[in-house]
């Protein structure tokens, strides 16, 4: 059992685990701070400054999300904080004057969400000009399935440093200095031509909506239904949230980090791969081909029973080695062990193979 | 996150020798080093100097634009030299500076630079013979680490780099941690806009500098040193080469290592400069933890300034209550800068606390009529030069909303705009922000772009968020320069107001 202790936070007494930073123990207990460089998978960057709190004893405004709780720390948020109110209204100022805004002059809302906005509606804002950062884009970036646009970045660096710290693959980074700073890649190549793998968690973990998937950028998360369901590209068993607009997936998202057996991750199949669902040229049911060469819908006994037939009949006339069973990674363990019990105790085969084995 | 380092700590020197940031630079680093080519990428194009294009540097630091440094742009342009407009170079006495290509002041015959002339007497004695008898470090062995400290703490030596931070507490510091495994840097990453007094020890008196290291790695108990020498700077890292080849045994316990700056005004903050150390983009660390108990390469490292440890051979010669006399209203003698309108700027060694009417004294007098100085570079703002006589030591300025910091002090008389003057710091701070937050990163673009457009437009109203957007930088911002970078603004707003009406 790790030590605990308490802390104030705006007044109230909260139980702290020994290693908890503020934020942590604020989010436990319901107290809203906002953030936006924070994704629980990565270390704490503290570069955002939306979740700077007074500590006591601290000359300085701290970023909860890398602050250690101690025992009897005393911390004021925005809501008892006139200090950290201001910060936060001219903050989000800045952060507007740096971004692209809609009619209402918020910040405006892509495909993949912007909590910019929702924070921006929270605060008084300055009507500060906008700045013109001197940033350039990637051009001509071809990849089938994430776009970025520079204008609604923050530089919160979620993307790099997922990219980095959780998938190992480094392919994009910060790069110039200053306001020109923005999210590039090695010779600002496209994506196709790097070491990226398309997984995607960049877009999941932006958050103001600058990383977009290409194919779903229209629709708003407001206008979507989730519905939780299990990838079946692989064995894994990551859960997946299949975005759902008039009975149409229009999107797959993953949920929550720390809520499933893949931490809001998935990869480059699970989050793009989906447009097979609505496609004209899917089965959606058991089909036999006749002797007329064409496929004629059944039933899976039927279908079964025409499949087993045929391949004992292969055995019979040319012996079990004729005979070969390939299974696919898309199917489970179970599933696997069973293809392989039909190869060996049905047909007396050794010739099973399955397609993640090489 | 603390990454695998012994690799990536090649990658800045060897994008340099390759000649910058390219494609095919950053793929051949990545072959040599392993390192990913995007993190490859991503540091190089954060240093200016990893840009390639050399030239000719013209400085667009205050003291060289008030003695017209766009003049000479201008000339050098018509002549049909490649110019570029650069940072501070750290010249300032010789306003206004230029380097050529291989980074040698441009047409030095135009030298101007003073010092204080020789006298033993004093702990720094910039005018005096180089000395590698070394007898400070050898007391020192004999002391032992708590008599050193002991020395340290009764001098009242605070860090000379612009904190100001007691040197005994951060000395301590590093020695009592649980890791055997510590560092020693030295700071000489010196940029701060009119700021020159390291180079000029540098290229002085680098014996002191070499000594005091040493002294402090005995404390610490460091094996490897660290030079991180600001890029620009050639004939002062040859300087201190020089002087540790003759340093000789008297310092052979010791490794030392010279790193080069590339070009990042922010590698002059202490995490940022660790940062760059490892091969990374200069971005300030979260502090804590402090490089006392995390530093390079996540080790305990102490991170001092080249004057702080100039001044300990004195400390431990003399005693470090000898030192601390030499003080007016805080410890020790001090190293100021000065230039802009005054008869000979240079480097002058006076009593901590001495005001800017005794350094001015020094310096030969003000040019014209004196109006507004800054007393500690660029980060330091401007005041009214009705605060002549107000002594230039840490406490007493930061009680005054402003600071000593390096000790850059910068006269401005009365043919000088301070609207102008505060576009001029405003466009260095710009340049020079890491980027990596928002305060910093869009504040100091916002306040450039609104006093260049009241400039342009003479309207007031382009100021009207200044103060707020000011204030949030000093709140909100990670690190130090992000701190002070509206102070140029938003004191000279405070202190000259009808500079800033409608016009």
């Amino acid at each position: 059992m790790s030590k605990t202790f308490n802390i104030k936070i705006d007044g109230k007494e909260c139980v702290a685990l020994q290693g908890e930073t503020v934020l942590q123990v604020a989010r436990r207990e319901g107290i809203e701070i906002p953030t936006l460089c924070d994704d629980k998978r990565l270390d704490p960057a503290g570069a955002c400054r939306a979740c700077l709190v007074e500590i006591d004893g601290q000359r300085r405004l701290q970023p909860s999300c890398a602050w250690k709780a101690a025992d009897g720390q005393d911390v004021k948020t925005h809501k008892v904080s006139e200090r950290v109110q201001r910060h936060q209204d001219v903050l989000v100022s800045l952060y507007m004057a740096d971004h692209k805004l809609d009619c209402e002059g918020l910040p405006i809302e892509t495909g993949n969400g912007n909590d910019l906005r929702a924070w921006a509606k929270d605060c008084s804002t300055l009507q500060l000009e906008p700045v013109n950062a001197p940033r350039v884009a990637r051009p001509g970036d071809v990849n089938p399935y994430i776009e970025f646009d520079p204008e609604l970045c923050v530089l919160c660096a979620r993307c790099t440093r997922y990219c980095d710290e959780i998938e190992a693959v480094n392919a994009i980074t910060l790069t110039g200095r200053g306001s020109e700073t923005t999210i590039g890649t090695a010779g600002m190549r496209g994506l196709l031509d790097t070491s990226c793998e398309l997984c995607g968690g960049c877009i999941d973990t932006c958050p103001t909506g600058a990383l977009i998937e290409k194919k779903a950028e229209k629709t708003l998360p407001h206008e979507v239904e989730k519905v939780r369901t299990t990838c079946n590209y692989c064995g894994v068993g990551c859960q997946m949230d299949l975005n759902v607009k008039d009975n149409e997936v229009v999107r797959v998202t993953s949920p929550e980090p720390g809520t499933t057996v893949n931490d809001g991750n998935l990869c480059i199949k699970g989050r793009f791969a989906y447009d097979f669902i609505h496609h004209k040229d899917r089965f959606t049911e058991p089909m036999i081909r006749g002797e007329d060469g064409e496929l004629h819908p059944t039933t899976w006994e039927k279908a079964i029973a025409f499949a087993a037939e045929g391949m004992k009949k292969v055995a019979q006339r040319h012996g079990p080695e004729a005979i070969g069973f390939v299974s696919s990674s898309r199917c489970t363990g179970e599933e696997n062990y069973l293809m392989q019990k039909i190869a060996r105790a049905a047909f007396k085969t050794g010739n099973v193979h399955q397609c993640a084995a090489t | 996150m603390l990454k695998k380092t012994a690799d990536r700590e090649r990658v800045l020197p060897l994008l340099e020798e390759l000649g910058g940031v390219t494609e095919e630079n950053v793929k051949r680093v990545h072959e040599l080093t392993g390192v990913p080519e995007a993190d490859i990428w991503g540091s190089g194009t954060f240093y200016h100097l990893l840009k390639g294009g050399p030239g000719i540097r013209v400085c667009n630091g205050l003291s060289c634009r008030i003695m017209g440094s766009d003049q000479l742009a201008a000339d050098l342009k018509a002549k049909g030299k490649e110019v570029e407009e650069v940072s501070c170079l750290g010249q300032c006495d010789r306003a206004p500076a230029a380097l050529d290509e291989s980074m040698k002041v441009f047409d030095a015959a135009k030298q101007k630079r003073s010092i204080t002339p020789d006298d033993p007497r004093l702990p720094l004695n910039l005018g005096g013979e180089q000395n590698f008898e070394y007898a400070a470090l050898k007391k020192a062995r004999e002391l032992g680490r708590d008599g050193i400290l002991k020395q340290i703490e009764a001098s009242g030596l605070q860090g000379r780099g612009g904190a100001g931070f007691p040197a005994h507490i951060k000395w301590k510091g590093v020695s009592s941690q649980p890791d055997p495994v510590r560092y020693v840097v030295c700071n000489a990453d010196e940029a701060e806009p009119a700021t020159f007094k390291d180079r000029e020890t540098m290229l002085r008196r680098s014996d002191k500098m070499i000594e005091g290291m040493a002294i402090a790695a005995l404390v610490v108990g460091a094996k490897d040193i660290y030079f991180y020498i600001r890029g620009e700077f050639n004939a002062e890292a040859e300087a201190v080469q020089a002087a540790l080849k003759r340093a000789g045994d008297h310092v052979k316990d010791w490794n030392w290592h010279f790193h080069r700056g590339h070009g990042a005004y922010i590698c002059g903050e202490e995490t940022a400069l660790l940062e760059s150390m490892e091969g990374k983009r200069g971005m300030p660390r979260l502090k804590p933890p402090f490089p006392h108990e995390f530093g390079f390469r996540g080790k305990p490292t102490l991170v001092s300034n080249v004057e702080t440890f100039a001044c300990v051979p004195y400390i431990i010669n003399e005693g470090g209550e000898k030192f601390k006399a030499w003080g007016k209203t805080e410890a020790g003698s001090k190293l100021y800068c000065i230039s802009g309108h005054i008869h000979n700027p240079g480097v002058y060694e006076l009593p901590l606390g001495a005001t800017l009417e005794e350094l001015v004294q020094a310096a030969g007098g003000y040019m014209g009529n004196p109006m507004a100085f800054s007393p500690g570079g660029a980060s330091s703002g401007f005041l009214p030069i009705d605060k002549r006589n107000e002594p230039l030591d840490f406490k007493g300025l930061q009680k005054a909303g402003t600071m000593l910091g390096s000790a850059g002090v910068v006269v401005l008389n009365d043919t000088v705009d301070m609207a102008r003057a505060a576009q001029w710091q405003l466009e260095f701070f710009e340049d020079e922000s890491c980027g990596q937050c928002a305060p910093c990163r869009i504040g100091s673009r916002y306040l450039h772009n609104q006093v260049t457009k009241y400039l342009e437009t003479g309207d007031p109203a382009a100021l009207k968020h200044a103060n707020d957007v000011g204030w949030e930088m000093e709140e909100g911002s990670i690190c130090g320069l992000g701190m002070v970078a509206h102070k140029p603004l938003v004191d000279s707003m405070k202190y000259f107001p009808q500079a800033f009406e409608k016009r």
